[in-house]
């Protein structure tokens, strides 16, 4: 049991960092949504009990937790607002730029960059 | 067809969420999960119908950041009130133990209030990021001067 | 207990107001920094209740300490709160006369303080991790303030790593829970050292990470400059005044508070990963052309003498990680807006945050190095002396570099002076650090206090 959630974190870690790497800045906030999922799916894993409800349990029998039901509760609405922030950027980032690749946040100071080169050229050339 | 589902959904949606708010104390749900519930259906209506058609066919959306902020204030009245009366905050009236007037399975206490108050802060607060999606440059928002020359030459 | 609620509920309620409100008109913007007045007021009331009678406490509903979320005001929480709010009062005060650009920039700066007095004033692990979010996405928000590309990168760069950051920190808080059972930090820290070696261990350098990264410290720094460099004045200011905060506290809190053994066991490596940080800020400050630039990188050296303090740890380097970690943030928050104006009065400003950075009296930043040098003595080590004074010299050297190149060279292209509102507000907040460095009693008790809170039992 506690493999295939095991497994079910790693597929859902393994793929977010692989989407965060990304050059569309889309798939970079669904890496992250991704990553947010697997921190919840490894606290319920971590906490997983079996037994009664916990409002007027029989003392006899196991009682099952419900803290970490809370816990997860709350990280997933945390992530829901973080993943709407980042939405918001993203889109933020679409009307200014027109476009949703990573590079266009860099883009003018990579010109800047660039239209430096020939002078750092002249330097070098100029020393040796 | 789709806008015939999105405007059917939306009543249902509303009924779920009462029942998620009303049995969320003994079972699964709470204000949150109600909320959300009705944000779907209103997404689904902002789908169909587009920003304006969904603003017409239910009028109280373009009031949603008020939605949102009269529920932050009403979950923090709910939560704070006790101060008040000399307890510490977020203690519930009636207290645990005391009787409780009950409609149905339904406990009238302020917990519920403050249910009610998260469940108005996340659709006003999801609607009006749905709205900003949808329809991006219809209010001030957050108003930048004029497109940056990069998007121009890009 | 009123104090503390009031304390909590006051940012709420006028961030919940000030939302719907447009935040362009000044009024607007002014009302934000009465608000943020107001809360200062209720953190000085709470202060003076915490230093004469002890830590207040208050737990949720009246329930049991384990059951309801407690509620902890102590003297660490109260300094770090007191020195954040402040900074957000400068910051604020100096956007509302120049005129804020976007309608929810005081609602965000307001709701960030909310997040950061929950957070310095929880004893509940669980309700820190709550609030430390709160906080962060009012702060993802407001760095895209001023909505120009570089703004716009400094946002996201921010909120991909502080997410990272913020995931790393929920799986501790879950790997906490499982292996003590209790969420109340009180509990859990009592439980601690029943804990195995192993996982002790594992979820410490969790915390760690999660907290050196809000903090940039090396090796976690490669946002920062980014970050601090790319976002307007006054949020660069908030950012490394009052967010960073956030890092130091949870570094004390956690770290000397919960797991001590821990700490004593990485002392080592902290003393050495501070001094790596120290010596990288350092350089590369020297090297940079650009004032914010220098400026960031400067704030990864200074967090660096926050973790050496932590790391020789006993009771004078914690006061000493305490009271550096306060000089730092005024320090910061002073220099980012000094830097983002121009006109007479700000040179000596600078001139007061270049020498407090240095350690050179009579500015806050001395007494900062004095308890450093104290801490470097108790712990017998000439090389972390050395270390010091070249992290001295270092600052000195790379700040007057900057005051050289912005304010001693008449550059005579006429540019107009800010407005004189705002260079009094950052003279305000220069002769805060002046009176301060003149008069450190008062925070001295407070660091000693906030040490006692922290390993004591003191009640």
């Amino acid at each position: 049991m506690i493999l295939a959630f095991a497994l079910a974190v790693a597929v859902l870690f393994g793929s977010g960092a692989y989407l965060l790497l990304q050059r569309d800045l889309l798939r970079v906030v669904g890496g992250i949504a991704l990553i947010s999922q697997a921190a919840a799916v490894t606290l319920i894993a971590a906490s997983l009990t079996r037994g009664q409800a916990p409002i007027a349990p029989d003392p006899s029998r196991p009682v099952s937790d419900p803290v970490p039901q809370a816990l997860v509760l709350t990280a997933l609405v945390i992530g829901l607002a973080t993943l709407a922030l980042l939405l918001a950027l993203v889109h933020r980032v679409v009307v200014v730029f027109r476009t949703t690749r990573r590079e266009a946040l860099t883009a003018e100071e990579t010109e800047r960059a660039h239209a430096l080169e020939p002078e750092q050229q002249r330097d070098r050339d100029e020393a040796t | 067809m789709l806008r015939e589902v999105a405007r059917l959904v939306w009543g249902p949606s509303l009924v779920v969420a009462a029942d998620l708010i009303v049995k969320g104390y003994n079972e699964v749900g709470d204000g949150f999960a109600a909320g959300v519930v009705v944000v779907l259906a209103t997404a689904l209506t902002y789908v169909a119908l587009g920003a304006s058609g969904a603003e017409r066919a239910l009028p109280f959306l373009r009031h949603a950041p008020k939605l949102a902020v009269g529920g932050l204030l009403l979950a923090l009245v709910a939560g704070f009130f006790p101060l008040l009366l000399g307890e510490p905050p977020f203690s519930h009236r009636p207290g645990p133990g005391a009787h409780v007037a009950t409609v149905g399975s339904l406990e009238l206490f302020t917990p519920v209030l403050f249910d009610v108050g998260v469940f108005l802060l996340v659709v006003g607060v999801l609607t009006v990021m749905l709205h900003h999606l949808a329809d991006p440059d219809s209010e001030a928002g957050t108003p930048l001067d004029e497109p940056h020359d990069a998007g121009e030459r890009a | 207990m009123t104090s503390l609620s009031v304390a909590l509920l006051v940012p709420w309620v006028a961030g919940a107001v000030l939302v719907p409100l447009d935040g362009r008109r000044r009024w607007v913007a002014w009302l934000a920094v009465a608000a943020l007045a107001g809360t200062l007021a209720a953190l000085v009331v709470l202060t003076v209740r915490v230093v004469a009678s002890g830590p207040q406490q208050l737990v949720t509903g009246g329930w049991p300490a384990g059951i309801g979320i407690v509620l902890r005001a102590d003297a660490l929480g109260v300094t770090f709160a007191l020195v954040s709010v402040v900074v957000l009062i400068a910051a604020t005060a100096n956007e509302a006369i120049l005129g804020p650009r976007a309608r929810t920039f005081p609602a965000l700066l307001v709701l960030l303080a909310a997040g950061l007095t929950g957070l310095f004033l929880t004893g509940d692990v669980f309700n820190f991790y709550v609030f430390f979010e709160i906080a962060m996405t009012a702060s993802y928000a407001l760095t895209a303030y001023g909505g120009e590309a570089r703004q716009l990168r400094a946002a996201l760069v921010f909120a991909g790593v502080n997410l990272l950051g913020s995931f790393i920190f929920l799986m501790s808080v879950a790997g906490l829970y499982h292996v003590t059972g209790a969420l109340a930090m009180a509990d859990v820290a009592d439980r601690m050292s029943a804990v195995g070696a192993n996982a002790g261990l594992l979820i410490a350098v969790g915390f760690f990470v999660a907290f050196s990264v809000k903090l940039g410290l090396f090796p976690f720094h490669y946002w920062l400059p980014t970050v601090y460099a790319g976002s307007r004045p006054a949020v660069a200011a908030v950012l490394s005044g009052a967010v960073a905060n956030i890092g130091g506290y949870g570094l004390l809190r956690f770290g000397a508070g919960v797991f001590s053994d821990q700490l004593r066991l990485a002392s080592t490596a902290l003393v050495v990963l501070g001094a790596t940080s120290i010596i990288y800020g350092g350089v590369l400050a020297a090297s940079r052309g650009d004032t914010a630039e220098m400026l960031a990188y400067s704030a990864i050296g200074q967090v660096g003498y926050v973790l050496v303090a932590l790391g020789v740890g006993g009771a004078v380097g914690l006061a000493a990680a305490v009271l550096y970690s306060v000089v730092n943030a005024l320090n910061k928050a002073l220099l980012f807006l000094a830097a983002g104006l121009r006109g007479r009065l700000l040179a000596g400003a600078f001139v007061l945050g270049a020498l407090s950075v240095a350690g050179v009296p009579p500015a806050l930043g001395y007494i900062g190095k004095l308890e450093l040098f104290r801490t470097a003595v108790v712990a017998g080590s000439a090389a972390l002396v050395v270390l010091l004074l070249a992290g001295s010299a270092l600052s000195l050297v790379y700040m007057f570099q900057t005051y050289q190149r912005n304010f001693w060279r008449d550059d005579g292209s006429g540019k107009t002076s800010s407005p004189v509102a705002n260079r009094l507000v950052v003279a305000a907040l220069a002769l805060l650090v002046l009176a301060v460095g003149l008069w450190p009693e008062p925070l001295l008790a407070l660091s000693q206090h906030a040490v006692e809170a922290l390993s004591g039992r003191q009640g």
